[in-house]
């Protein structure tokens, strides 16, 4: 098991984010929970991360106990988020960004290698390598905030609402990349989406979240089929 | 004409210290968004310890180092025992910690070293220079060698190191910089440590310059520098820069040589007005 996290709890104040929550992700995994808005999907993401803190519960990567480790640590550890709305550094350079995502492991990883590899993916951003990030659109901080994460070749990917905001076309290939990632290069993905419909289709499992809690989970493909999931998620 | 260059010449020393202390005023703001009031605090420390180095040993190397270690430290302590437990309130609660740490500094260098005002009678080691019938004295060359080497250094770091990557990231979104792997709260801390040590070498050539050291020198840098970081744009470290040389040749030569009647400390604060009226994101900041 890569992903272990044991009923989480994550409070602001008063007000309960996310109630009990458990879930687990394999090696080699894509995993969604999708839900709506206010449902506590980011907020999960955020706990995995250590950007919020649990209230309860626990959380295991990669057979160790990271539940009171700090941010970068986790991160160290080979968590990589892609967060809500890019969040890219908005007055470093496309490259600067980058190479944030890779601080540290320079001597680690083959850098150049992996930027070779991240303007395949995604080609925008060597035509835009110099530009500050926040003269990039929407499609393309999103873009620069996957390959911000990919360059530090991370265990796993957490992706948060990677679909707001984008126009269809766009999501249907943000969508189609991060597939790709995982059926080619085996990377273990867990996405939180609000578009149900576009994270089911390139997922294996599912998690489905109501209010803080998880009412349903199972195969996505299963899910697709689930009447019940059908007419309050994907508008059927 | 010539009295003019002079003025001109020591308009720019004059702002020359101004960079130096707002410097580490600047980078603060940057990452933390806190108006570190005690930094003027942290400088009068420097001029103090850099002089009881320099009559304990009478090298000027040992004081600007010992000087610059100590006042890395106190900016490091001010860091993790006064902001770092009160981030978590309002902008306001950190200002009112930094407003106490100032006073408290400033009455525990009564306490030890005295109310009265110690000279700094040090002559710098740098040559002295005749352009054209003006002579640059060797205190001016000190302050000018030393402010642009300051400068150089921290570009370079900035632009061209990672750690310099890592300060540019957290200054801008620090939940995020920690998710990349950057130790936010060590790059906060070494920020107060480059910070720091420069108002150290602040406080040691004002201390020179004036042939003074007292625990009062900070009291007008305080409110002077964060007009200035206003005046260059929150959190623009050339934007304070440029607005620190701007107010050491406007200072002196309108008040020193055009004779303008208004108290000198008086136009930091007339230009803090005039930007926050007509262009209220500062010479260089965004927004």
């Amino acid at each position: 098991m890569l992903l272990d996290a044991h009923e989480l709890h994550i409070s602001y104040g008063d007000i309960r984010a996310v109630n009990g929550v458990s879930f687990d992700l394999q090696e080699g995994e894509l995993v969604s929970i999708i839900g709506a808005n206010g449902a506590g999907k980011s907020s999960i993401l955020n706990g995995i991360m250590g950007i919020v803190p649990l209230r309860k519960g626990s959380i295991h990567f990669d057979t160790d106990e990271i539940t009171s480790l700090a941010t970068h640590q986790r991160a160290k550890a080979g968590i990589r988020m892609v967060p809500e709305r890019a969040r890219v550094f908005p007055r470093l350079t496309v490259y600067e960004n980058l190479m944030a995502g890779a601080y540290g492991l320079r001597k680690r990883i083959k850098i150049a290698k992996q930027i070779a590899w991240l303007h395949d993916l995604f080609p925008i951003l060597k035509e835009r390598n110099n530009q500050p990030a926040n003269t990039l659109s929407g499609g393309e901080q999103q873009q620069l905030s996957i390959a911000r994460a990919l360059i530090s070749e991370p265990k796993l990917l957490l992706v948060d609402e990677v679909s707001m905001g984008l126009m269809p076309k766009l999501v249907d290939q943000v969508f189609e990349v991060l597939k790709q990632l995982n059926r080619d290069h085996g990377l273990s993905i867990l996405v939180v989406e609000q578009n149900a419909m576009a994270s089911l289709k390139i997922s294996h499992r599912a998690y489905v979240l109501e209010t803080g809690t998880c009412v349903h989970e199972g195969r996505a493909s299963e899910l697709l089929e689930d009447p019940k999931v059908k007419e309050v998620y994907l508008g059927h | 004409m010539q009295l003019f260059f002079e003025q001109l010449l020591n308009g720019i020393a004059m702002g020359s210290i101004y960079a130096l202390v707002t410097l580490g005023l600047a980078l603060v703001y940057g990452i933390l968004r806190i108006l570190h009031v005690a930094h003027a605090g942290v400088y009068t420390v420097g001029a103090y310890i850099g002089l009881f180095f320099f009559q304990l040993t009478g090298s000027l190397i040992i004081a600007a180092l010992g000087s610059m270690v100590f006042c890395a430290m106190l900016g490091v302590a001010i860091e993790r025992f006064v902001y770092y437990p009160l981030l978590k309130y309002p902008p306001y609660v950190p200002l009112i910690g930094s407003i106490a740490v100032m006073l408290a500094i400033e009455e525990l260098c009564r306490l030890i070293a005295g109310p009265h005002i110690l000279t700094f009678a040090a002559k710098l080691p740098f040559p002295e220079i005749q352009l054209g019938g003006i002579t640059i004295s060797s205190t001016l060359m000190a302050v000018y060698c030393i402010t642009a080497g300051v400068l150089a250094f921290l570009w370079y770091i900035t632009s061209f190191t990672e750690l310099g990557l890592a300060m540019r990231a957290t200054s801008q979104d620090i939940p995020i910089a920690d998710a990349m792997g950057i130790n936010s709260h060590l790059i906060v801390s070494i920020t107060f440590v480059l910070g720091s040590a420069i108002a150290a070498i602040a406080g040691i050539l004002v201390g020179i310059y004036y042939n003074q050291v007292y625990p009062t020198m900070g009291a007008v840098p305080a409110y002077k520098t964060l007009a200035l970081i206003v005046v260059g744009g929150l959190g623009s470290v050339p934007g304070a820069v440029i607005a620190a040389m701007l107010l050491g040749v406007a200072e002196t030569l309108l008040i020193g040589y055009a004779n303008i009647p208004l108290p000198r400390d008086a136009l930091a604060f007339i230009a803090m007005i005039g930007v926050l009226m007509w262009r209220s994101e500062g010479l260089l900041g965004s927004r």
